[in-house]
């Protein structure tokens, strides 16, 4: 064993992803993890943050009605949660810094939507920042 | 396969004996390289315990100094924690994990970084 090592619920779960401009991305909630075509152990292929990934978690009736809502809020008729790969992955810290900005990533997409089916419709929400 | 399809799972020996659940599994960054972040993170093996409450303290991989009350009373509530190398496991079913040989010979988990 010679490379870093973590635990995945102690070092990963639960903590914060930070886009390149560092702007708060959502959290770690699952982890994907693929089984290598040539045999061996399985290796983490991506992170996946959001109401989505966080159901499966949460388990039960909560678990189920929590997954509901964030596949209607899905682009496309595939039910999977948001997915960050690994390969925009720059640091494990305290946080999980990325090497991307934070409107690339599927996490953005409960806020966007949010922002384009509310909070836009709100008076005076135009002059708003971003 | 998902994390969430780990933790918490049931470990269960070939003689059908339960070694306790999936507290946390541990990863090596010793994989093939992906992007920045270089090689990426292989799984390892599973932390095993019978006791969940305040798992994820970090107290039965035993690197953890104190405070002393807390580490003494964690200390007796893992101290049958085990450690399962990936390569004992032999399915992963919903909610089960099998794993080859006897539960009794499994090691206690040692430190992570």
């Amino acid at each position: 064993m010679s490379g870093r090592v973590l635990e995945a619920g102690l070092h990963l779960l639960d903590r914060q992803l930070i886009d390149v401009d560092g702007r708060l991305a959502g959290k770690v909630d699952d982890l994907e993890l693929e089984l290598p075509p040539g045999g061996g152990p399985p290796v983490v292929t991506a992170i996946l943050s959001g109401p989505g990934a966080l159901s499966r978690r949460l388990g039960g009736r909560l678990g189920a009605w929590l997954e509901a809502a964030a596949n209607r809020l899905r682009d496309g008729d595939e039910d999977r949660p948001a997915r960050v790969s690994f390969a925009v992955v720059k640091r494990i810290e305290s946080a999980v810094d990325l090497s991307v900005a934070k409107r690339e990533l599927e996490t953005n997409r409960l806020e966007a939507w949010t922002r384009e089916h509310l909070i836009g419709h709100l008076p005076g929400a135009g002059d708003a920042p971003e | 396969m998902r994390l969430s399809d780990l933790l918490g799972a049931d470990v269960v020996d070939e003689a059908g004996n339960s070694a306790g659940h999936v507290h946390d599994v541990r990863l090596v960054q010793d994989g093939p390289l992906v992007g920045a972040f270089g090689a990426s993170l292989r799984v390892d093996g599973l932390i095993v315990g019978r006791r969940s409450i305040g798992a994820r303290l970090g107290y039965e991989r035993g690197q953890m100094r104190g405070p002393l009350p807390v580490k003494l009373v964690t200390g007796w509530l893992y101290h049958d924690g085990r450690y399962v190398a990936w390569d004992r496991v032999r399915a992963v079913e919903e909610d089960r994990i099998l794993i080859s040989g006897s539960a009794d010979d499994l090691p206690q988990p040692g430190p992570s970084s």
